[in-house]
C-alpha cells in the first residue's frame, strides 16, 4: 500500500522537484501518517472511510497539539486516559458484533489503547479496572441503553478499581454489553408487535405468554454451541411465538384483561438475560 | 457512499478501489505539496484532519477544478447540494434564468466548469429545442442532477439510443465510453418519433449489468419508460429528472415541495437583509426588492415590515443630525 502511495506522488512531475517532493514527504513524516493511516483504513475496514479518516486524523492531530505541553503530571494522565478510551469507543463503533472477527480485533484495539495509560502508575499486565468499568458503562450509554437499565448487568460485569484485566475477560465484558444494548433493543420491537396498536398498551397475558417463550429459548440444554443455537431460534420462531399467543388467547376468553407497559415488558425482559450472566469475581 | 459487497470479505485492494480513500488522500498530498510552507505552519496532521473533515462536510468542493468536482460521486453530490444551498433564492423570487446565466452560476462555485454540461441541462429541460429560452430553478437543478450525476450512463443510453434510431441491433451495440453527445444529436433529425420503449428499456438493463459507474436503479428506469409506448432521448431524461425515487437515491436535493422551504437559511438571509438595508447607499435596491413582494409566500412580508421600520428610523437619525448641525 504504502509503495501504492508513493508511487502515485512520485508520478507527478518527473524532475528534480519530484525528488524534492519525496523527501519533503519524508521528512515532514507524511509518509510514515499514510502508511500508518492507511493500515489502520484496510485493517477497519469502516463503512464510512472518509468519516472515519475524518476522526482519525483529528485524534491523531489532538494527541500530537496536547502531547506537548503536559504542566501537571497527574492532569496530563487523565487527559490521556479520556484520549485513549475515546479512541477505544470509536474504534469499537466501526463494526457491528455480529460481525464476530472484526469486532474481535476492533476490541483488541482498544485493549490495547487502554493498556497503555496508567502504565506508569500501577498494574502491569492488563487495563486497569476503573478504566474496564468505565470503558463498558460507556460502551452501553454509546449504544442507547438507559443508565437504569444498564445498571444491573454492569453491577454483574464490574471488578475493583485496582484489578488488571486480562484480554479475554474484557472481550467478554464489552461483547456481552454490545450484545445487550441490542437484545433489549429487539425486546422494545418484540413488544411493538405484540401491542399491535401504537397508542394502546399490549395485553399483560400475551406480554407474560412471550415473556415465557422468551424464557425457554434462553434456557437450552448444554450442549454444543451450535444445537443450542438452533433448539433456542426454533423455540422464538414467529411461528412458535404466535402459537403461544394463540393460546393464550383461547384460555382466557374475557377479553380487555389487565395490561402491560413498554417499560415493565423491557425490564423483564431484561431481567432473563441478565439473570444468565454469570458475576466477575 | 455505502459498500455494495461485504467489505469484509474482499480484499484490502478491493476495498480501498470500493471506497474513493484513495482519491482523496492522492489530492490531499497534491495541495500540501502546493501550499506546503502555509501547512507546514498550520500543521500536517491538523490539514488532514481539516482536509477529511471538509470532505465529510461536503464543502470541500467549492472553487475547486472541474476534473476534482466530478471526481467521485460523492463531490458529485455535494456539488448539487451546495449549488443548490447558494441560489435557492433564485427559486424563491420565482427568477427565470438562462442557459448562460446558471453556466455564470455554476462558475462562480467552479471556474472551469463546463457550459456544455448546462446545455445538455437545457435540452432535458426545453425538450432539446429552443435552449435558449429562461428555465426555473426547480427546472433547471432536478435535471441537472440527472445531466451532472449520471453523466456517463447518459452518455451510454444515447449511444444506444443513436443505434436504435438507425434500426441497429441492440444485441451487438458496443457503447462507446466517450461520445460527444453535441455532436451526435445535431445530426439527429425528426424523421422517427423516438424509439420502441420496451426495446429501450431491454438495452439499458443490459447496460446496467456490466456498467461499473453509477446509474439509476432499475425500478425508476422501469417506471420512467412505462408511460409511453414510443419514448424520445430527451424525454426519457426528462422523466428520470422528475423521478422522486432517483432522486432520493441520489441525495443531494430535498423532495420537490421542499425545495424551496429551509427556514434557517432564511431567517439568515432575513438578518443580513436588514443589515444590508440599515447601510443609506441600498436604500434604492431594497425598495425595488420591494416591489417583489406580492408574489412572495407569507414570510418574506415580516422582512418587509422590518425593513420598512428601519428605514424610518435611520430617517429620524439624519433629521437628528441635521438639526444639531443647525
Amino acid at each position: 500500500m504504502a509503495e501504492k502511495r508513493r508511487s502515485g506522488v512520485a508520478a507527478e512531475p518527473k524532475s528534480a522537484k519530484a525528488e524534492s517532493d519525496e523527501e519533503f514527504l519524508s521528512q515532514a513524516g507524511v509518509d510514515a501518517l499514510l502508511r500508518s493511516t492507511l493500515l489502520k483504513l484496510v485493517e477497519a475496514r469502516p463503512e464510512d472511510p472518509i468519516g472515519f479518516l475524518a476522526e482519525h486524523f483529528t485524534i491523531e492531530a489532538s494527541e500530537n497539539e496536547s502531547g506537548g505541553g503536559g504542566d501537571g503530571e497527574g492532569k496530563y494522565q487523565d487527559a490521556l486516559e479520556d484520549q485513549q478510551l475515546n479512541k477505544a469507543l470509536w474504534h469499537l463503533s466501526l463494526a457491528h458484533h455480529s460481525q464476530r472477527s472484526a469486532f474481535n480485533s476492533n476490541i483488541r484495539v482498544a485493549y490495547d489503547l487502554l493498556s497503555q495509560c496508567g502504565s506508569t502508575r500501577s498494574v502491569p499486565g492488563g487495563v486497569q479496572g476503573r478504566l474496564y468499568t468505565e470503558m463498558l458503562r460507556c460502551v452501553c450509554s454509546d449504544s442507547g441503553l438507559s443508565e437504569a437499565a444498564a445498571a444491573p448487568l454492569l453491577r454483574r460485569l464490574r471488578c475493583h478499581d485496582y484489578e488488571a484485566v486480562p484480554f479475554e475477560l474484557f472481550r467478554q465484558a464489552v461483547l456481552m454489553c454490545s450484545a445487550f444494548s441490542e437484545y433489549v433493543r429487539r425486546a422494545r420491537c418484540l413488544y411493538t408487535a405484540v401491542a399491535c396498536h401504537p397508542e394502546r398498551p399490549a395485553e399483560r397475558e400475551l406480554c407474560v405468554a412471550v415473556l415465557n417463550a422468551l424464557r425457554e429459548a434462553l434456557d437450552t440444554s448444554h450442549g454444543p454451541d451450535a444445537t443450542r443455537y438452533l433448539e433456542a431460534s426454533a423455540k422464538i420462531s414467529p411461528a412458535e411465538l404466535a402459537r403461544a399467543m394463540a393460546e393464550t388467547r383461547g384460555a382466557s376468553r374475557e377479553q380487555e384483561g389487565q395490561s402491560m407497559d413498554m417499560h415493565e415488558f423491557e425490564d423483564a425482559a431484561a431481567a432473563l438475560f441478565i439473570a444468565r450472566v454469570r458475576v466477575v469475581n | 457512499m455505502k459498500m455494495s459487497t461485504d467489505r469484509f470479505t474482499i480484499t484490502a485492494e478491493d476495498y480501498l478501489a470500493e471506497t474513493s480513500a484513495l482519491f482523496y488522500l492522492n489530492d490531499a498530498v497534491t495541495q500540501l505539496l502546493e501550499h506546503r510552507e502555509e501547512f507546514i505552519q498550520f500543521g500536517i496532521v491538523r490539514y488532514f484532519a481539516e482536509y477529511f473533515t471538509s470532505v465529510k462536510n461536503g464543502n470541500h468542493i467549492l472553487f475547486r477544478e472541474f476534473s476534482y468536482v466530478k471526481g467521485t460521486a460523492h463531490n458529485r453530490v455535494s456539488f448539487i447540494h451546495v449549488f443548490w444551498k447558494y441560489f435557492r433564492q433564485i427559486g424563491k423570487n420565482r427568477d427565470l434564468l438562462t442557459m448562460m446565466e446558471y453556466t455564470s452560476l455554476l462558475q462562480l462555485l467552479c471556474p472551469d466548469f463546463p457550459a456544455e454540461m448546462v446545455q445538455n441541462t437545457a435540452k432535458i429541460v426545453l425538450m432539446e429545442d429552443a435552449t435558449e429560452c429562461p428555465m426555473s430553478l426547480s427546472d433547471f437543478i432536478y435535471s441537472f442532477q440527472i445531466q451532472f450525476y449520471y453523466e456517463e450512463f447518459l452518455e451510454s443510453v444515447l449511444a444506444i439510443y443513436e443505434d436504435l434510431l438507425v434500426g441497429k441491433n441492440p444485441n451487438t451495440v458496443i457503447v462507446p465510453t466517450s461520445a460527444s453527445s453535441e455532436t451526435i444529436s445535431s445530426e439527429e433529425t425528426e424523421t422517427q418519433e423516438g424509439v420502441d420503449s420496451s426495446v429501450l428499456l431491454e438495452c439499458i438493463e443490459g447496460l446496467c449489468e456490466r456498467f461499473k459507474p453509477k446509474h439509476p436503479p432499475l425500478s425508476a428506469i422501469k417506471e420512467a419508460l412505462e408511460n409511453s409506448t414510443r419514448v424520445s432521448y430527451y424525454s426519457f431524461l426528462m422523466a428520470l429528472a422528475k423521478h422522486d425515487g432517483i432522486s432520493r437515491e441520489i441525495g443531494a436535493l430535498p423532495n420537490r415541495s421542499d425545495l424551496l422551504i429551509d427556514p434557517e437559511m432564511d431567517q439568515e438571509l432575513e438578518r443580513l437583509v436588514a443589515q444590508v438595508a440599515i447601510s443609506p447607499t441600498s436604500n434604492s435596491s431594497s425598495s425595488a426588492q420591494g416591489l417583489k413582494e406580492p408574489c412572495r409566500k407569507p414570510s418574506p412580508r415580516k422582512s418587509l415590515h422590518q425593513r420598512k421600520r428601519i428605514e424610518m428610523e435611520s430617517d429620524g437619525s439624519t433629521e437628528e443630525t441635521d438639526s444639531s448641525e443647525n
